[in-house]
C-alpha cells in the first residue's frame, strides 16, 4: 500500500479527481449559451467590422433531447415552460422594440412559453435574475404573443435560439426536436 | 504485487496520454486556434444542430449573492443581486495550465468565446478603488504569484482584442498553486466579511480578488 500515494498522484495528473471537487461549480448538464442580434455581434465588433449597433441578446440554457420525446412529453402541452433550463431565460433589448404591438422599453426581461401542438405563447416578464419558472407571476408579464408552430424535417438535439432578420425587424427563432417557432420583434 | 501492477498500468496510461497531447499540440500549431480551447470533442450527438452548435467550452454564470436566482425564487422580496459573471469554461483535457495553455505575463481572455463579462448591479470597491455599477469585460495577465485582473469597457466583444484605452481598472491580486485541481475553468463569488471574493480557478491555480459593495 506504500505505492498508494504515487497512484493517487498519477490520478491527479490525469485529471481524474477533477470531478470530485469541493464546492466550486460543476459543468451544467444543460450548458448556458447566448445569442445576439446582429448575429455574431461580438465577433463582428471585435473584428471592427462596420455593423449596426447591438439590438438584443438572449442568455439561455440548452437542455438536450437525449432520445426523449420533447414536446407533449418532456415539455407538457398547455403548461408554462421556462424555455431553457436552470436560470430563467433572459432577453435583453439594447434599444426600445415592439412586440405584439406593445412598446417594450430597453432593458432586461425573462422569457417563457406556453407550448401547444399547433401554437406557442411567448411570455415576456419583468422578474429577472431568477431560477426557472417555478415562481413565475403572471402579474409581472409585459406582453404575451401567440405564434404558430412550424415543423422541421431535421431533429435538433439541443434547444437552440438565434435571431434572424425579418421584413419588419427581427425574429427570435427557437428550435428543438422537430419544432421551430419565431417570436417577431419589430424595430 | 497488485499495487505494482496498478502503478504500471497508470504509468502506461500516463505516457500514452502524453503522446496524445503532443500530437494535439502539433495539430494546434497548424491552425490559429486559441490554446484555451481545443476542438477534439464532439459535444453534439448525431442529429447535430444547424441553428446553433453547442459550444465545446460551455458558458456559465455566477451571481453574488451566491446562487442569487435560487434565493430570488425562494423569496421574491430578496434584495437585488450585487454582481454577476457570465463566462465560458474551457477544460484542461489532460493538459496543464502553464504547460500549453497559458503563459506567464501574457494577457488571457479569462474564458473562451464571448468575452467574459462582469456586471456590477451597484458600485463596488476593489483594493480601495471604486468601480461603478455597470457591465464590463474582464481579462487577466497571469504571473507566477499574482494575476492582474483588468476591467474594460469594450463590452459585447469576442475573445480578447486588447484595447487598453478602454481599460477601467487593473487589480493585481494573489495567485496560489497546489490547490485541488479543477478540470474546468471556474469563476465564482464567495461570501466574505466585507463582501465577496471573486474566485478564479483552473488546474491547481486559485486567484482571489476581494470586493466590497
Amino acid at each position: 500500500m506504500k505505492k498508494a500515494p504515487i497512484v493517487f498522484a498519477a490520478l491527479i495528473m490525469l485529471g481524474y479527481t477533477a470531478s470530485s471537487q469541493t464546492s466550486l461549480p460543476e459543468i451544467d448538464k444543460s450548458p448556458l449559451d447566448m445569442c445576439y442580434y446582429p448575429s455574431e455581434y461580438p465577433q463582428l465588433k471585435t473584428q471592427a467590422k462596420s455593423i449596426e449597433p447591438a439590438v438584443a441578446r438572449v442568455i439561455y440554457s440548452r437542455p438536450k433531447k437525449e432520445g426523449r420525446p420533447v414536446f407533449g412529453n418532456l415539455v407538457e402541452y398547455g403548461k408554462l415552460w421556462r424555455l431553457g433550463a436552470n436560470e430563467a431565460t433572459e432577453i435583453e433589448f439594447f434599444k426600445p422594440v415592439v412586440i405584439g404591438q406593445k412598446k417594450i422599453a430597453k432593458g432586461r426581461y425573462t422569457l417563457y412559453a406556453i407550448v401547444n401542438e399547433k401554437s406557442w405563447t411567448f411570455i415576456l416578464n419583468k422578474d429577472v435574475d431568477i431560477w426557472g419558472s417555478f415562481k413565475y407571476k403572471q402579474a409581472n408579464d409585459v406582453v404575451r404573443v401567440e405564434v404558430p408552430v412550424q415543423t422541421m424535417k431535421d431533429q435538433v438535439e439541443s434547444l437552440a435560439m438565434t435571431f434572424d432578420k425579418s421584413p419588419s425587424g427581427i425574429n427570435l427563432m427557437v428550435a428543438w426536436e422537430n419544432v421551430k417557432t419565431e417570436l417577431p420583434i419589430t424595430l | 504485487m497488485k499495487t505494482l501492477q496498478h502503478l504500471l498500468f497508470f504509468l502506461t496510461m500516463l505516457i500514452s496520454f502524453h503522446c496524445k497531447e503532443e500530437r494535439k499540440e502539433e495539430a494546434a500549431e497548424k491552425k490559429p486556434v486559441s490554446s484555451d480551447t481545443i476542438s477534439n470533442l464532439v459535444p453534439e450527438v448525431p442529429g447535430g444542430n444547424s441553428y446553433a452548435q453547442v459550444d465545446i467550452s460551455p458558458m456559465d454564470m455566477s451571481y453574488f449573492p451566491v446562487d442569487y436566482p435560487k434565493i430570488k425564487m425562494a423569496n421574491s422580496a430578496a434584495p437585488p443581486a450585487l454582481a454577476r459573471v457570465v463566462y465560458s469554461r474551457p477544460h484542461l483535457q489532460r493538459r496543464r495550465l502553464f504547460a500549453g495553455i497559458l503563459k506567464y505575463d501574457e494577457p488571457w481572455r479569462l474564458g473562451a468565446n464571448e468575452s467574459t463579462e462582469i456586471e456590477l448591479y451597484k458600485d463596488a470597491t476593489i483594493q480601495g478603488k471604486k468601480v461603478k455599477a455597470g457591465r464590463y469585460i474582464m481579462y487577466c495577465i497571469p504571473h507566477q504569484d499574482a494575476w492582474t485582473i483588468i476591467f474594460n469597457n469594450n463590452i459585447d466583444t469576442w475573445g480578447l482584442k486588447q484595447d487598453p484605452a478602454k481599460d477601467v481598472e487593473r487589480f493585481r491580486v494573489p495567485a496560489t498553486s497546489g490547490n485541488p485541481p479543477l478540470e474546468y475553468f471556474t469563476i465564482v463569488f464567495e461570501k466574505t466579511g466585507m463582501g465577496a471574493d471573486l474566485i478564479i480557478g483552473w488546474d491547481d491555480i486559485l486567484v482571489k480578488m476581494p470586493m466590497s459593495f
